[in-house]
């Protein structure tokens, strides 16, 4: 017998008996399909992961937890790590050893158009450069006050160039804090598949400004006496009556001053390029002797992959759980022929007095059942390939 | 020809004995086989057409020699040479008409699946009245016409003996006498040896020969008294 003849028969019984053939193969194929789409998201999950560590050198910050230093650093939205101050990211310029990028993430967008805040991302020019990011409209930072959104930010708040958006206030009842500051959009950068779609991007400066080091008021000079606590020759002292502005103009932008030494302000992380690899370990051992006791350096690498070690043991569990459900499902499966084979045994008889073999018939059969497993196969792995394309956004959005 | 010496036959753990101590039927001759339920007539039919092993005994179809043959060789001898109708037609569900015909090339080499066995098995089909159902399923066809695709898949290999299990046993009178009449104008035209099993009587006078079964009926104890018994 030809294996084209038995198809034909095959296809053919499949067709007639086509109720059972459908329920054969989709328990074959959701079986298959959950181990094989948990594998595929895992993998997808992990290169993603992954990928953003290692492409981030090191990253310095304050003592304490390695694994939320590292989060914040790659990913912003995450836990926040204590503060450093801006002398770590000056320490390592000075060092020449590496490029320092300091990242400062303490406060969010208020919501727009329905939708919550976004973390607000004070950091340098440098680190556009570094993380390869391109402005797909309108420009980059090139003032206090402006600001850059992610592709999509823009996307969910239908932000427009000329746009402005309002930084949240850490505590709306601290009337000596922060005040939310009006910022000006005069960029959208392009799709980058990474947590720099989600965030808005404003100089460090600005970042500080937001955080109420720095600020911009009228004229002290100028103002009434009744707001005035005490005027000497070299100092003037305001009451709160004087009121910072909330916006960073062209015709204010000289009044935004900051009170207090660069090197005490502070930052998140620090991320340091080291120009080279004798470098890099030459900025680790440094941070291993002379700035341990003040600053810890983590290389992100070792911290996700740690992270995902404990992560990935839930894969144990999905596998295990997959081999379970496929034994049971083999064991209906193998019953369900079983069952079938008798109720075709005067389809099987008459074959056989027609001339038939038994070895005919059992390629007839075994055909039928490898196509239902063919196409559970085909399936599941079409089915597991849509999802995790079809998710790939989903589950980025879960991770950054 | 078909000639059976001394067959002597049983089934495992039955009391059922077949003894036929010469039987010879004729090239082309078309015979009825009669007898009450249980006397073999269908074992018969299995044990020529290959389909049981020969026992104890010799059984040729035109010079071969049945207990000879290996299983696989009597399968060929089987698809070749025999065709075979049975009383509930034995059709597969789910093919359609001419598919069922074409069913013995399928599922074996011995009759070749080329143009030309499927034009014949388009002109059987049409021949037998069943032109406007050849792609239909064969559910779909009646109990007449379940049997008229049953006698073509029969004919399909132009078999040396045709062999029909009650073929009209689940049919009504009329159609009886149609089916009839199609397998054995069919047989006679091909000239192939028939040999049908059949219970009604009225239908014995359109065969060249009737073979009684009955006397070939024996129980372990009086087989040795039937030995020689032949017709």
């Amino acid at each position: 017998m030809s294996w084209r003849n038995a198809l034909y028969l095959a296809v053919r019984s499949l067709s007639w008996y086509r109720g059972r053939a459908i329920t054969i193969v989709l328990c074959l194929a959701l079986t298959l399909w959950l181990p094989i789409t948990v594998r595929l998201l895992l993998n997808q999950f992990r290169a993603d992961i992954i990928s953003r560590a290692v492409a981030t050198p090191l990253i310095v910050g304050a003592k304490g937890s390695r694994i939320d230093l590292a989060l914040h650093g790659l990913y912003f939205d995450s836990v926040s790590p204590d503060q450093t101050t801006m002398a770590e990211a000056n320490y390592i310029q000075d060092t020449g050893f590496a490029t320092s990028i300091p990242i400062h993430v303490q406060y969010r967008t208020q919501s727009i158009n329905h939708m919550t805040g976004v973390p607000i991302v004070g950091t340098t020019i440098e680190y556009f450069e570094f993380r390869k990011l391109g402005v797909a409209d309108g420009h980059g930072l090139s003032m206090l006050g402006d600001c850059v959104v992610g592709c999509n930010v823009a996307a969910r708040m239908q932000l427009e160039l000329g746009d402005r958006i309002l930084s949240a206030p850490k505590n709306a009842f601290n009337l000596a804090g922060n005040y939310p500051l009006k910022m000006n959009v005069v960029g959208v950068l392009a799709p980058a598949h990474s947590p720099d779609d989600n965030v808005v991007f404003v100089d460090i400066k600005t970042a500080w400004i937001i955080d109420g080091i720095g600020h911009g008021h009228q004229s002290l000079n100028q103002a009434d006496d009744g707001v005035l606590l005490e005027k000497t020759d070299t100092n003037v002292t305001a009451s709160a009556a004087v009121l910072p502005f909330r916006e960073i103009t062209a015709d204010n932008i000289d009044s935004f001053h900051f009170h207090g030494d660069e090197d005490t302000f502070p930052v998140s992380a620090v991320i340091a390029q080291p120009a080279s690899r004798k470098n890099r370990t030459l900025l680790l051992g440094r941070y291993l002797t002379e700035r341990r006791d003040v600053a810890q350096c983590v290389k992100p690498t070792e911290v996700v992959q740690d992270l995902l070690n404990i992560v990935f043991r839930v894969e144990r569990l999905v596998w295990l759980s997959s081999l379970l459900s496929a034994t049971v499902t083999a064991l209906l499966l193998a019953l369900v022929l079983s069952l079938s084979i008798r109720l075709r045994a005067v389809e099987i008889r008459t074959m056989h007095k027609l001339g038939c073999s038994r070895w005919t018939i059992a390629v007839l059969i075994s055909t039928e059942f490898l196509m239902m497993c063919a196409a559970g196969i085909v399936m599941a792995v079409t089915g597991a390939w849509l999802v995790s394309v079809l998710a790939a956004d989903g589950l980025k959005s879960l991770l950054f | 020809m078909i000639e059976i010496q001394q067959l002597k036959f049983s089934y495992p753990r039955s009391h059922f004995h077949l003894h036929i101590s010469d039987l010879t039927i004729e090239t082309a001759s078309v015979s009825a086989v009669v007898g009450p339920s249980g006397s073999g007539k269908t074992t018969l039919l299995h044990l020529v057409a290959g389909i049981l092993p020969i026992g104890v005994g010799n059984v040729l179809v035109d010079q071969t020699d049945l207990s000879t043959l290996t299983d696989a060789e009597r399968r060929r001898f089987r698809l070749q040479q025999v065709g075979l109708v049975f009383q509930d037609f034995e059709l597969i569900d789910y093919l359609s008409v001419i598919d069922n015909v074409l069913l013995p090339c399928r599922i074996g080499d011995a009759v070749a699946l080329d143009d030309g066995t499927q034009q014949r098995a388009v002109n059987l089909l049409e021949r037998s009245g069943l032109a406007d159902h050849i792609r239909k399923p064969v559910t779909k066809l009646s109990q007449g016409e379940k049997q008229r695709v049953a006698i073509c898949r029969a004919l399909l290999p132009k078999p040396a003996i045709l062999m029909a299990d009650e073929p009209t046993g689940n049919l009504d009178p009329k159609t009886s006498d149609q089916i009839l009449e199609l397998m054995l104008s069919s047989a006679r035209e091909y000239k192939t040896t028939v040999m049908m099993v059949t219970h009604d009587h009225s239908l014995l006078h359109q065969f060249d020969r009737v073979i009684d079964f009955e006397q070939f009926l024996t129980s372990p104890e009086t087989a040795s008294s039937a030995e020689g018994a032949s017709i």
